[in-house]
């Protein structure tokens, strides 16, 4: 947490505002998910591939979130790690029927929980194994196997089945999510 | 974790699997978009040679097979091109089975093209029509089929005379009537963009047979838009690629049988063998760019050449080459080369040099890389023993290429040439060359030979002339004057120190001469020192000996040396023609 926003937690003026970064590779329906978190009349009916990233804002339960959609093109991963400082979440969004780059998924998620920025912190991260509709969608289990989830041990986390189409599930993951925030939060303050 | 670092594999292992039990070959496994949905897919064929099973057609989705059709005959070839701009973009698939080409659009059965058939030799004709006629003796009339060459023959004839005698007139009635067609099977494959370089453009067939015709079709239409030998002597097509688009300018580089390599450029009906190798071509690949064509050959060696045919460079490998592979990587703006070798493993070359390897579980039998899914920098590796193995490039590798260059590079041109700049004179000059270059070239060479008769009749002349002798890495120089008309002459030496900075001294000189023709003055004369750039001059009277009648002897030579002190090795030596005697001046 910045030294502003501290100092702002304190006084009680940006209580509720929290940072979340959402990643994932391409296609795995990060935008899609993001979208469903907005208000119904902000909502877009049809979502293009993200190019950079973009920044969304929706509630939870008094939190004001700042969601950062990033680009999970290869070319753009590399800007992922320039907004790990701020963030107190990160929802990591995986295309569970796309079990070839499940080992690119690994890849991605190792580099991230060993940048500097986010190995020594308690930071919550939440999975989803979103188009669990898929017919040949890895369960949630299966998914938390390939990508060794047993191992992180210095951080919350939390895997959630998800379609981001209908929005199941997802309700279920940022509720976690929320709570964990709030506690991180709380108790630092 | 550092990047690019060389003990981490720089590709991740998708997925493997071992019981696929595919038989796939070279050039028979592409990754095209088949749906047209940006999800590529795996499209290979899996071959069976056994009679009675069937060969197979397979698209995979990711890791999964998800449609598996039965191919009429065994294939040899895999292409997919785009035939139309039509929104979505859906690429056709073709593979050629005998002599047709099967053309798949969405998965499903679109078109079939055949290979026109070639005329048959008169003789065979005749001889299908005598087995029509009544009361035919077949087995006379097959001697004169066995009269023309096996391969000129249809396959009806072929597999007529490879039957056993009690089936040939159960055969022959089969087709009585009927003449035989001649089609020859298609052996190789590939595409060639129409219009654009796009890698989504329109693009033609390029088929090769195996009687060394090559035919670019339409797209569309299936027409063939040309035809051409692929050289003045009969060659098999097995590998073909091609450069360039059919519209504008276009070159097909085809790998033959007989190890020859023939190019085929914009309206030629007939190829050129560019290469003629001496070892069996095992796969060859064409790298955009540069135009460079590589080739593994079957004795552990990769060669490159220009698209000239010009070798650039030749790599040994570890071990025999199964096949070879383009790994196109656009974000470190380079082409690698991938090559499986036996025993299982695959090489990444840059240029020359090996950057990188992966194992695979055993021989590599078809390599493919490309996007798959929605990944772009896939590879997957079907093995002899029929695995299909996935590995994925890791974002983060740059194979180290910006130090390789370095190392790439002979050390003698990391230096760059001394050359001048482009002057407005040099400009004006090969202007002038190109406009007048029989001309110039003529006059060059003339100005050439007489440039070298000129230093020839230098270098006569001073060979044959005696005034002066001279050391030049002692930069001393001898010269002789003779005065006199005899009996008495004077013999003047100049000693000349030609070096403007250091004096010579510790000199001698010695003359040698007959004593029974002259007579000296002086043999040995001490030279002091002379200073830099100057000269001493010595002088030395010589008597001739004259015989008891008052004749002069013939003249004879005197020779000198000059020495240094306590060296046996004279510095200089000449030798001086005394003039002879003028016997009229002693008369008087
Ligand atoms: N079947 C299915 N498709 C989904 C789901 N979530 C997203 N998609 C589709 O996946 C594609 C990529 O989604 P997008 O949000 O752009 O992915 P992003 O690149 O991660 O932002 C879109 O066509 C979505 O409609 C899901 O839960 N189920
Ligand atoms: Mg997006």
């Amino acid at each position: 947490m910045g030294l502003f926003s501290k100092f702002a937690f304190f006084l009680g003026v940006r209580k509720k505002e929290v940072n979340v970064l959402v990643v994932g590779l391409n296609n795995s329906g990060k935008s899609t998910v993001v979208n469903h978190f907005k208000n119904e009349e902000e909502r877009v009916t049809e979502i293009v591939p993200t190019v950079g990233f973009s920044v969304e804002k929706f509630q939870n339960q008094n939190l004001a979130f700042t969601a950062f959609d990033m680009s999970g093109h290869g070319r753009y991963r590399d800007l992922w790690e320039h907004y790990y400082k701020d963030c107190h979440g990160i929802i990591f969004v995986v295309d569970s029927s796309d079990r070839l780059r499940l080992v690119v998924v690994k890849e991605e998620l190792d580099l991230l929980l060993q940048h500097p920025d986010i190995c020594n912190r308690k930071i919550p991260v939440l999975f989803f194994a979103n188009k669990m509709d898929c017919k040949d969608a890895l369960s949630s289990v299966k998914i938390a196997a390939g990508l060794g989830l047993d191992k992180i041990m210095d951080k919350p986390w939390h895997i959630a089945a998800s379609n981001a189409l209908t929005g199941e599930g997802l309700q279920e993951g940022v509720e976690w999510l929320t709570q964990q925030i709030r506690d991180v939060v709380l108790n630092k303050s | 974790m550092s990047r690019g670092e060389l003990n981490i594999s720089r590709w991740l292992e998708a997925h493997s699997d071992r019981s696929a039990g595919l038989n796939t070959f070279a050039r028979n496994a592409i990754l095209a978009d088949v749906c047209g949905d940006g999800d590529f897919r795996l499209v290979l064929t899996d071959v069976r040679l056994e009679a009675d099973k069937r060969s197979r057609l397979k698209v995979y989705k990711g890791t999964l097979l998800t449609s598996d059709q039965v191919l009429p005959d065994i294939p040899s070839s895999l292409i997919s091109f785009y035939s139309d701009e039509l929104e979505p973009r859906v690429p056709s698939i073709a593979v050629a089975c005998g002599s047709d080409l099967l053309i798949y659009k969405n998965n499903k059965p679109f078109y079939k093209f055949c290979v026109p058939p070639s005329p048959i030799t008169p003789l065979e004709e005749e001889t299908w029509k005598r087995f029509g006629e009544p009361n035919c003796d077949f087995a006379q009339v097959m001697t004169d089929l066995k009269s023309v060459r096996f391969n000129q023959l249809s396959a009806r004839s072929q597999e007529l005379l490879t039957l056993p005698p009690e089936q040939v007139p159960e055969y022959i009635t089969r087709f009585t009537g009927l003449t035989p067609l001649k089609t020859s099977p298609i052996v190789s494959m590939t595409t060639l963009n129409r219009f654009s370089e796009d890698k989504s453009a329109i693009a033609c067939p390029v088929l090769g047979t195996e009687s060394g015709i090559i035919y670019i079709l339409d797209s569309q239409t299936f027409t063939i838009l040309h035809q051409a030998d692929v050289c003045n002597v009969r060659t098999t097509p097995a590998i073909i690629k091609t450069a360039g688009m059919f519209d504008v300018e276009y070159r097909i580089v085809i790998a033959c049988r007989e190890n020859s390599i023939c190019v085929l450029r914009r309206g030629w009906l007939e190829g050129k063998s560019l290469i003629q190798m001496t070892e069996d071509i095992v796969d060859m690949v064409l790298v955009p760019g540069d135009n460079f064509i590589v080739v593994a050959t079957a004795s552990k060696f990769l060669h490159c050449y220009t698209k000239r045919g010009q070798r650039v460079w030749s790599a040994p490998v570890f071990s025999p080459v199964t096949c070879l592979c383009l790994v196109p990587l656009k974000h470190l703006s380079t082409h690698l080369i991938a090559v499986g070798l036996k025993g299982g493993s695959v090489h990444l070359y840059h240029g020359r040099q090996p950057v990188d390897y992966t194992n695979s579980p055993d021989s590599p039998s078809a390599l493919v890389f490309g996007q798959l899914g929605q990944e772009e920098h896939v590879m997957v590796v079907i093995t002899m023993a029929g695995t299909i193995n996935f590995k994925i490039l890791k974002r983060t590798a740059d194979f180290n290429l910006s130090n390789q260059d370095k190392l790439a590079a002979p050390t003698l041109q990391t230096k760059p040439l001394p050359l001048p700049k482009r002057s407005k004179l040099f400009i004006e000059q090969s202007m002038r060359e190109r406009q007048n270059p029989i001309e110039m070239h003529q006059s060059f060479q003339e100005d050439l030979v007489r440039l070298r008769l000129t230093a020839a009749r230098a270098l006569v002349h001073s060979l044959t002339d005696q005034s002066g002798a001279g050391n030049a890495q002692e930069e001393i120089k001898l010269s002789a004057q003779v005065l006199g008309l005899g009996p008495k002459f004077t013999l003047i030496l100049t000693l000349e120190n030609m070096n403007a900075e250091k004096p010579i001294y510790n000199f001698l000189v010695v003359f040698h001469a007959k004593p029974s023709v002259y007579k000296l003055s002086t043999y040995v004369v001490f030279v002091p020192l002379i200073p830099p750039s100057l000269s001493y001059k010595m002088e030395t009277k010589v008597t001739e000996v004259l015989t008891n009648e008052g004749v002069p002897q013939p003249p004879q030579a005197i020779r000198v040396f000059v020495m240094r002190k306590e060296q046996a090795n004279p510095v200089l030596a000449a030798s001086i023609n005394m003039p002879p005697t003028d016997m009229t001046g002693l008369l008087l």
